[in-house]
């Protein structure tokens, strides 16, 4: 018992894997289809967009001072749209064009937030909800008068599979490599550290402002991604989903063991509790649970894994005081 | 002085043989608003010595160290630094703790700043890598991070284990330890001793010793006479943001510290323009402190406040006397604080059921914890003792503006309508107000948290009337401040808090500013 709790403290993730596993198993028993490879790259591919808007959430808030993105799902909307509606029907779908693109795109609105919070010193969940009405506003002028259309061959292998490989393992994978990527340089150490402590890491000499510029700018990058993702899957642009990602990927966050205050959480983690609510939108499903009641047990759901969150933190702070 | 390997010969040109000036600064300023932090600040600091600087609350020492750290820009004066030459150059780059650190100057606080929920090893290495770039290979790091703990903590520390989960002593090893890996020029100890525990701190101060001979220079702030007696080479004393003095080692002696930190000759010629009442003290006691526990490792407190006295609470910043004020106010888990009323006493649970009692509370923090700022200067006074404005059930605002008139003129506070916002008032009478709404509810105990810093001198000087006139009437008062002539003037007797607990109390006819700078740092009063 109490190797478990250890267990669990020392990974705040821990909460999010049990029950991963236990929805995951649960999904299998309602709908054993669901458990065959055929159909692993469609369940991956629609899961994506929502896994990566997650993960894009969470950087800001693991750099602490009450850091949080609202605008990640507009984003993602928008770089959709662009795709669609504007590089895809001037002959400009080749990936070549179409991944960079997302990506600085993505990386430049996540620093104009960062800057917003940390340079002109606004308050995170203000900057980033003017960007989101910013985006929201964008996205519903080039959508224009009818939802634009469309897809290419390897978008929509992306929303299947490339040979073997499922599409949606791509995009998932991609911001995870890049966060490893980062792990291998001093940055994701300074961005703990200053979730931390930011005084403690201001006062060694550790450029806080440019640490956190970069968090909102590397979840921006992630949404660049994401955008992607929901354009392979969606192969339309919609104003109307801007919003849709924006509260759910936070909770998946929270699920995740990631604390609002920074001050502890992994990416992984938030990866574990988009899984969840995915899965539990699923077996809801299977179950033949009504549509109108899934939002109910997302709340409930959240509620559980915020208290529980908070005792394990609590519990550990005891520990150390 | 045992870890010195220098001997120190007294007279004869010390400049000569000490270290070359590493670094140098000269008529340093600063003013934050209309305080002035630092006025005019000159000292020299050689290689390879230790250079304390002392001095009172106020006097100046944090902001220097904050300028020199990087965290503020004077606005004027200089700082040179020696470059790889030797030659003092310039330093305005000093621009954030990074680019001082950068420059070789690099400082260890009071206040522990360890990440909690990083490594021992993440938290001695914090902020020497770049944004992105890692300077050293992670092996280079695990083996000099365990030769400089070894250093402070001979039993060794688990590398790997949450900075979090380690007793105080030790994270701020963490955080000492961090500075030494990164081989200041300018190592600045800002009463970063007073974590530490006695062999801790005696390890360090070996370190310390080991590091002249490479031409390191410790700039040492610590509250205890004792530890600057046994590293120190030089003292500076600063007093109200100037620098009034630098002693060689052979010079110092406490009284003469003393003197310069209190500018004892400025004081000759009268106390001041106040006249204290000759007031009865009553025998009645009216509140008591038992056993109180401020920290865990410090004495407890014992205490009775009586009727009609006027106490001080003084001390060093830090030193617990918030606490133990606060624990008037709130009551503590960690000892009794009893009502007294006659025979009765009753332990006091929260600030309301103080408040119940009959004791007030004016915090430190006027525009945080006891203004509404969006709200008028009558609500602001009246909002506690709303009741007393009820006429059929309602609020009468000419019954508040009436309450609020009678101390409106006795406090002689200075105000337009008083529906005005109570932001247009000037400090001193915002606190007036709120003296006043603590007044309206009668209460027999005042507690006060630094009721007159930055307020300026005509309204002090109505307060110190006020507390002298409550006083007379048979309030007991409490008063924390840090400002030294407000307890020569003011009060019956003064607590002197030192690391948590009460280092001595001075009397009435023993006050004066050497007897409490004395007190501050832990010395018998020089009569």
């Amino acid at each position: 018992m109490n190797a478990t709790k250890r267990f669990l403290r020392s990974r705040p993730y821990a909460f999010a894997l049990v029950v991963f596993v236990v929805l995951l198993v649960a999904n299998i028993v309602a709908q054993p289809s669901f458990a065959s490879p055929s159909n692993w790259p469609e369940t991956l591919a629609i899961f994506a967009p929502f896994g990566i808007a997650a993960l894009a959430s969470t950087p800001a808030i693991m750099s602490g001072g009450g850091g949080i993105d609202i605008s990640i799902g507009p984003l993602m909307t928008v770089i959709d749209m662009i795709i669609v509606a504007d590089l895809l029907p001037h002959g400009l779908g080749s990936p070549w064009i179409v991944v960079p693109f997302c990506l600085i795109a993505g990386a430049a609105v996540g620093a104009v937030n960062g800057t917003l919070v940390t340079v002109l010193r606004f308050q995170p969940v203000v900057a980033t909800l003017c960007m989101n009405f910013i985006l929201t506003g964008l996205a519903t002028q080039i959508e224009g008068a009818s939802t634009p259309q469309g897809s290419t061959w390897w978008t929509n292998d992306l929303a299947s599979s490339f040979g073997p490989v499922p599409g949606g393992l791509i995009s998932i994978a991609a911001p995870l490599l890049i966060w490893l990527a980062l792990s291998r340089t001093a940055y994701l150490r300074n961005l703990y550290a200053t979730g931390g402590d930011d005084a403690a890491a201001f006062s060694a000499g550790v450029d806080v402002t440019r640490v956190r510029i970069l968090g909102y700018a590397i979840g921006g990058l992630f949404a660049g991604v994401g955008g992607l993702a929901l354009m392979a899957v969606l192969r339309e642009g919609e104003a109307g989903d801007a919003t849709m990602y924006t509260l759910v990927a936070l909770a998946a966050v929270a699920l995740g063991g990631t604390a609002f205050t920074g001050k502890r959480g992994s990416l992984i983690g938030t990866l574990l509790g988009a899984g969840c609510m995915y899965l539990i939108t699923n077996v809801l499903s299977a179950a033949r649970v009504p549509d109108t009641w899934t939002d109910a047990i997302y709340g409930l759901l959240l509620l559980v894994a915020v208290i529980f969150g908070a005792g394990l933190a609590s519990a550990t702070q005891a520990r150390t005081t | 002085m045992p870890s010195s390997p220098s001997k120190r010969r007294p007279q004869a040109s010390p400049l000569a043989e000490a270290g070359p000036v590493a670094l140098r600064v000269t008529g340093l300023a600063k003013a934050f608003g209309p305080t002035v932090a630092l006025r005019s600040c000159s000292a020299e600091f050689r290689a390879g010595e230790v250079h304390a600087i002392m001095g009172e609350n106020g006097s100046g020492k944090s902001t220097l160290v904050k300028i020199l750290t990087g965290v503020h820009r004077p606005d004027a004066g200089t700082v040179e630094l020696a470059g790889a030459t030797a030659r003092l150059v310039a330093a305005p780059g000093l621009r954030s703790p990074g680019a001082a650190i950068k420059a070789g100057i690099m400082a260890v606080f009071q206040e522990v700043l360890v990440v909690d929920s990083r490594s021992v090893l993440d938290n001695a290495w914090l902020g020497a890598d770049a944004t992105f770039g890692r300077h050293l290979p992670e092996a280079g790091r695990r083996a000099r991070a365990t030769a400089v703990f070894a250093e402070l903590l001979p039993d060794g520390i688990d590398l790997d284990a949450p900075a979090g989960g380690l007793p105080l002593s030790q994270r701020q090893a963490c955080a000492i330890v961090r500075v030494l890996l990164r081989e200041p020029r300018v190592l600045i100890l800002d009463e970063a001793t007073s974590a530490l525990d006695v062999a801790t701190r005696d390890r360090l101060f070996a370190a310390l010793g080991r590091r002249r001979a490479s031409g390191m220079c410790t700039i040492f702030i610590s509250h205890r006479m004792d530890e600057i007696g046994e590293i120190a080479d030089r003292v500076t004393v600063l007093r109200s943001g100037e620098s009034v003095g630098t002693l060689d080692r052979a010079e110092v002696t406490p009284d003469k510290l003393v003197q310069l930190m209190t500018g004892a000759d400025h004081l000759a010629g009268g106390r001041s323009a106040h006249q204290r009442l000759d007031r009865p003290v009553s025998a009645d006691s009216v509140l008591q402190v038992r056993e109180l526990r401020l920290r865990p490792r410090a004495a407890p407190v014992s205490f009775t406040l009586r009727a009609g006295e006027v106490v001080g609470l003084a001390g060093l910043e830090g030193h617990g006397q918030d606490d133990f004020l606060r624990a008037l106010w709130q009551g503590s888990p960690n000892g009794q604080v009893l009502r007294v009323a006659g025979t009765a006493a009753t332990p006091i649970r929260s600030a309301r059921h103080a408040a119940a009692l009959g004791i007030g509370y004016v915090p430190r923090d006027r525009r945080s914890e006891s203004l509404f700022a969006p709200l008028s200067v009558q609500e602001n006074f009246g909002v506690v003792t709303s009741g007393a404005d009820r006429r059929f059930g309602l609020l009468s605002h000419a019954a508040r503006r009436a309450r609020l008139a009678g101390y409106r003129d006795s406090l002689g506070i200075r105000m337009g309508k008083p529906t005005d916002l109570i932001t247009t008032l000037s400090g001193g009478n915002q606190q007036k107000v709120v003296i006043a709404r603590w007044l309206a509810r009668e209460p027999r105990i005042l507690l006060l948290n630094d009721p007159t810093r930055g307020i300026d001198l005509g309204a002090k000087r109505d307060i110190y009337a006020l507390l002298d006139k409550l006083a007379a009437d048979g309030v007991a008062v409490v008063m924390l401040s840090t400002e030294l002539d407000e307890h020569v003037e003011l009060m019956d007797r003064v607590l002197v808090f030192r690391e948590g607990s009460v280092g001595a109390v001075v009397e009435r006819d023993a006050l004066s500013r050497a007897a409490l700078v004395s007190a501050f740092f832990g010395q018998e009063s020089p009569r």
